[in-house]
């Protein structure tokens, strides 16, 4: 794999034409989570009442988070990619430059964690200001790792899809059958505990479910050591699909 | 003058088809070298693989010693691309297009903005560096590429059919600062499909047919060897030709028929001047070869998809 520092050159060249959707991508980014907060957290969250000892809104905070992060990194190497590799053909003037196919992937692979950072440090802006906050410094520290490594999985996981896509509809499938229903797997809004036995395991492989397992410590502040396998478990995760991704792309990019 | 570019038997197969079959070439230092040939002739196929964006299938191919391979830095880093298509960031104005892509060279911000103001003056760009790529005509777009193309003061430049699309203006401005950039010792290899853009600006060609090299000259040498100095058309009911023939076979001209004309191709055309005007013919055309015909010759009058 020929990865070098102009991964970072990549990275910038998204920031200069970030510049004009900042303030869209923003309001999306802080309208979305409110959504969800006020609709199960508040609305939903009246029916639910107390959910270990604390209101419905503290289960939902820590999940919601993670799954924006990793929404946010998919959907940027899913369309975004896209539509620089097909319609703008974007990857074909990079790859004529020193900056190889590998850079040019992994640069905007950084670029849809960052967007994902975005898009969670928005969304705890808006939990905290509806009262929910995490346990402590490090444990913000800890989160932000986290949703960095969750940046990087979901988006090298899009760009195993983006790799074989051969339009925009085939998106589709990806977002509206797995993206989507990984939510309700994975305990973004409802505790896993009254699944059968064989969904549970099935939950376990998936990988939102480790992430949110994570966040939900950092801010229930119970730790447990399975935190650790969680952790790990995201990490593999992630050097195999981005090893993949990577590759992949590089196939369809360089022919 | 010393060689820049060597292939031997350089092949490029995608799948099952051949785009470039075993051709063989040395480029110098210096000089402008054409790639002609119709449409999936494999012009651009091989030169894909010179600037290293397409791998090698067999054959070598090495520029300044260096083979050629999509990992080469080395040969992307001094080598300029303006490509067939128009790869703009059109998320990005003219400036920052320049800017950002004098990045991926590694060129220092103080020197890359210094370079980008001689760029915008050189391809008359100046008006325009703040405006987005869809504000900009293909004629502009085309001439951003060739500044994009020398931000990184490449010794080398690969110009895959630049002057595709546009209006004799722009055609010629660009012919201009090409020629501006061989004089200066740049090595320039060109595809074209236009026969006057390769004998306004090659010293050498090679016609490619079917992934194979035709025949390699400078365009002058091409004509005289293939056509000679005159070309007669004449456009003449082909039940005519037989006679017609006859009464010029004296000249020594080779002829061709194709539709509704009968092609002399002559080495000195004026004699057989004088006996058209004997013969009165109507509807009849006396001109120079050009590389058109060479061209149309080596790979045929008929339509190629």
């Amino acid at each position: 794999m020929n990865l070098s520092y102009r991964i970072y050159h990549v990275f910038v060249r998204n920031l200069v034409s970030y510049k004009r959707f900042v303030v869209p991508t923003f309001i999306a980014s802080l309208v979305q989570p409110l959504f969800y907060l006020i609709t199960f957290g508040i609305g939903m969250g009246a029916y639910v009442g107390l959910f270990g000892g604390k209101p419905y809104l503290y289960f939902l905070v820590p999940g919601v988070l993670m799954s924006a992060v990793g929404l946010t990194a998919s959907y940027e190497c899913l369309f975004g990619t896209f539509v620089k590799m097909i319609h703008e053909k974007l990857y074909d003037s990079l790859i004529a430059t020193p900056v190889s196919a590998e850079d040019a992937v992994a640069g905007d692979i950084a670029w849809g964690v960052f967007r994902g950072l975005i898009s969670g440090t928005l969304m705890m802006v808006v939990a905290m200001a509806m009262g929910v906050f995490p346990v402590s410094l490090p444990a913000v520290l800890l989160l932000f790792v986290c949703m960095i490594f969750v940046g990087v999985l979901f988006g090298s996981l899009a760009m195993i899809v983006t790799s074989l896509a051969p339009n925009f509809d085939f998106f589709n499938y990806y977002t509206e059958l797995v993206l989507t229903p990984m939510l309700f797997f994975s305990g973004v809004f409802f505790p896993l505990d009254n699944f059968p036995a064989w969904m549970k395991t099935f939950s376990k492989f998936l990988p939102l479910t480790p992430a949110v397992s994570i966040s939900r410590a950092v801010f229930s502040g119970v730790y447990s050591t399975s935190l650790i396998t969680d952790f790990l478990f995201i990490v593999v995760l992630e050097v195999i699909a981005f090893t993949i991704g990577v590759k992949l792309m590089k196939r369809r990019l360089i022919k | 003058m010393n060689t820049i570019i060597i292939a031997k038997n350089l092949t490029k197969r995608f799948g099952k088809l051949i785009a470039v079959d075993g051709i063989s070439f040395e480029i110098q230092k210096g000089e402008c070298f054409g790639f002609l040939g119709p449409n999936g002739a494999g012009k651009t196929s091989t030169v894909r693989m010179i600037h290293c964006v397409s791998p090698v299938t067999a054959g070598t191919l090495t520029v300044n010693g260096l083979p050629c391979s999509i990992d080469n830095r080395t040969i992307k880093q001094t080598t300029g691309v303006i490509p067939q298509e128009i790869t703009l960031d059109i998320d990005l104005t003219v400036r920052e297009n320049l800017m950002v892509f004098s990045r991926f060279f590694d060129i220092p911000r103080r020197e890359a903005k210094k370079r980008i103001e001689e760029l915008l003056k050189f391809v008359e760009l100046e008006a325009k560096r703040d405006s987005k790529i869809d504000q900009l005509s293909t004629g502009m777009k085309r001439r951003l590429l060739i500044a994009r193309s020398l931000i990184n003061q490449p010794k080398l430049i690969i110009a895959d059919e630049p002057t595709t699309g546009l209006d004799p203006q722009a055609r010629h401005l660009i012919w201009q600062r090409l020629r501006q950039l061989k004089a200066h010792g740049v090595t320039i290899i060109l595809t074209t499909q236009y026969m006057e853009e390769a004998q306004q600006l090659c010293d050498r060609i090679v016609v490619m047919y079917q992934g194979k090299i035709l025949k390699e000259g400078t365009p002058r040498t091409l004509i005289e060897e293939e056509i000679g100095k005159d070309v007669v058309e004449i456009r003449i009911a082909q039940d005519q030709d037989e006679k017609l023939i006859g009464s010029l076979s004296e000249f020594s001209c080779g002829h061709e028929r194709v539709g509704d004309t009968l092609f002399f191709y002559c080495r000195d055309g004026h004699d057989i001047r004088k006996k058209l005007v004997e013969l009165d013919l109507p509807n009849t055309v006396h001109r120079p070869a050009t590389l058109e015909d060479v061209f149309l010759k080596l790979t045929g009058r008929s339509l190629i998809e």
